[in-house]
């Protein structure tokens, strides 16, 4: 057995596989993941050990959370990193072993991953009933579950119904949910799709998870918090703006992930996490840089152009070219030389090299800014568009755009469209559930 | 009587390797999936029909287009045998289809034949 030791000793030595699932008030711990020492972020729960559950969980997220608990192969543990407030479900009464840890303890990952392939720790046992979904065995005349394999209903499921496509064909539709908890698309983004092929032929946003709970967390746990708060009590200038670059670099470092680009978005992340007023050449490089590279270029120009009779804020609407801008009408911001950016095109492409370009100048902002404080009262320019008390998050006019943006798209166009607009469903609920930021 | 010692050594070592691989198989298979560990990973649900769709092979034009163009290239055979002893004009003559060719896929380009969507 001497053998055995030795091989769950090399394998507890390895990188941690974790899968994390973001819940409620998570986002803003979200980023540091990646960058914790052993712990490999992985886009699949079928490639990961450890589950880790950031921030509560809603009662829309529950089965979500379950159906991917059980998706992880095992030997698997669940860690939660429930944050400040723990007035959600308690994951401990729904999964049995659950590994409490304080918000970005990596050692916690780390000792977990060795105990459970040292053998020192129990695989979770399964959370959902070992019940099949449809009733198969034994049905048909071979027992396959149903009449034959074309129209019939195999292994319980039936198959997808036909509808034209733009070539004059009659081609099988496959309908689709995806999401909660799917990488690529924002935490609790829930997309009804009909797919044919790789092409996206309808589109429906399903009900936010982060809603229908209205003694949830207050939105003091969004990654904006920090405007929302300003945009009430007075904050200095410097703050907000370093703020603004930070919330923009982790988007792009998000972005670089999906698009392949794992070490450059780590070296995104580190730079995020560090971020000082003395940094703005640092990240006018990184700007420069990404804009040599030719095949992140090749695959986010001409993708999911928004114009700007569709958003008319923010910077989903200075990347199409349109000037608008809150900090222009706020006093705060006389006389240090601000102007907006803008970018034309208004596609994936333009959205990035836009929110990069915000970054550098906020960084600059922050420097010429000194000791200035902003005073509560005109609308706040937050990281995805203007705060105003009595207006809804912007978010939320985001998400309602997504159906007319993806329909027609292709499955790696649309992934790329949704990542470009910066979206945030809890920030979506919060907006609807109170109406005003305030 | 050699050769079938041989073929015999070879029958039984190919049994053996089979009949070992299908054990080493059902050593490692020891975890038994249930039904929601085995669904596809779809974020969170399970997928309401079944993944056997026919969908569109949406690269046949470009794979019409390759064929085209690769027949072509059989006239270039007898072309090489000849062209030392023609030279000069056997060059001009293949740049001149080749030139025609390049039309073909300029125009098949124009009209979104190279298009994937």
């Amino acid at each position: 057995m001497g053998l055995r030791r030795a091989l769950a000793r090399l394998a507890a030595a390895a990188e941690a596989p974790v899968f994390p699932v973001i819940g409620a008030g998570g986002r803003s711990v979200a980023g540091e993941i990646a960058l914790l020492g052993g712990v490999r972020v992985v886009d699949s729960p079928r490639a990961a050990n450890v589950l880790l559950v950031v921030g509560g969980i809603t009662p829309g997220l529950l089965a979500p959370l379950l159906q991917v608990h059980d998706q992880l192969p095992t030997p698997r543990a669940t860690v939660w990193w429930p944050g400040e407030p723990v007035e959600h479900q308690d994951l401990r009464t729904v999964l049995g072993e659950v590994v409490v840890a304080r918000p970005g303890d990596g050692d916690t990952l780390r000792g977990v991953f060795a105990e459970l392939v040292g053998g020192g720790r129990l695989s979770d046992p399964p959370a959902l009933p070992d019940d099949e979904p449809a009733e198969w065995r034994g049905v048909g005349p071979y027992g396959q579950g149903g009449t034959g394999m074309t129209g019939g209903v195999p292994y319980g499921r039936p198959l997808a119904k036909r509808s034209p496509d733009p070539d004059g064909l009659e081609l099988d539709q496959l309908p689709l949910r995806i999401g909660p908890m799917f990488p690529p698309l924002p935490p609790g983004l829930i997309l009804d799709i009909a797919l044919q092929g790789d092409v996206i032929r309808e589109v429906a946003v399903g009900d936010n998870p982060f809603l229908g709970h209205p003694d949830g967390p207050a939105p003091a746990g969004l990654d904006t918090a920090l405007f929302l708060e300003a945009a009430r009590r007075p904050q200095p200038v410097a703050t907000i703006e370093l703020a603004r670059a930070r919330h923009h670099l982790r988007w792009a470092a998000g972005t670089l992930r999906l698009h392949g680009l794992a070490s450059e978005s780590l070296r995104v992340l580190r730079l995020a996490r560090a971020l000082r007023p003395e940094h703005a050449l640092e990240v006018e490089t990184l700007a420069r840089r990404l804009r040599g590279r030719r095949s992140l270029s090749w695959a986010t120009r001409g993708v999911g152009v928004v114009t700007p009779a569709q958003v008319g804020f923010g910077p989903v609407a200075r990347a199409a070219g349109v000037a608008v801008d809150a900090r222009l009408d706020d006093p705060a911001y006389d006389g240090i030389g601000f102007s907006p950016v803008v970018n034309d095109g208004g596609d994936a492409r333009a959205r990035l090299r836009q929110r990069l370009a915000e970054a550098a100048q906020a960084l600059d902002l922050a420097n010429r800014a000194g000791a200035r404080v902003r005073q509560p009262g005109p609308a706040l320019e937050g990281p995805r568009g203007p705060l105003s008390a009595g207006e809804a998050l912007p978010s939320a006019a985001l998400v309602d755009l997504l159906p007319r943006l993806l329909v027609g798209q292709e499955w790696g166009d649309a992934m790329t469209t949704v990542a470009s607009l910066d979206l945030d469903l809890e920030e979506a609920a919060a907006g609807a559930r109170a109406g005003a930021p305030a | 009587m050699a050769a079938f010692g041989a073929a015999l050594t070879v029958v039984v070592a190919v049994g053996l390797g089979v009949l070992f691989t299908r054990w080493i198989g059902l050593a490692l298979d020891s975890a038994t999936l249930t039904p929601p560990e085995r669904v596809p990973f779809l974020g969170g649900g399970q997928p309401e029909v079944h993944a056997w769709s026919r969908f569109h092979v949406r690269y046949y034009a470009m794979a019409l287009l390759f064929l085209a163009f690769d027949m072509e290239m059989v006239f270039m055979y007898p072309w090489a045998v000849v062209f030392v002893e023609e030279g000069a004009v056997a060059l001009a003559e293949m740049l001149m289809f080749i030139v025609i060719l390049l039309l073909g896929i300029l125009y098949a380009w124009r009209e979104g034949a190279l298009e994937w969507a």
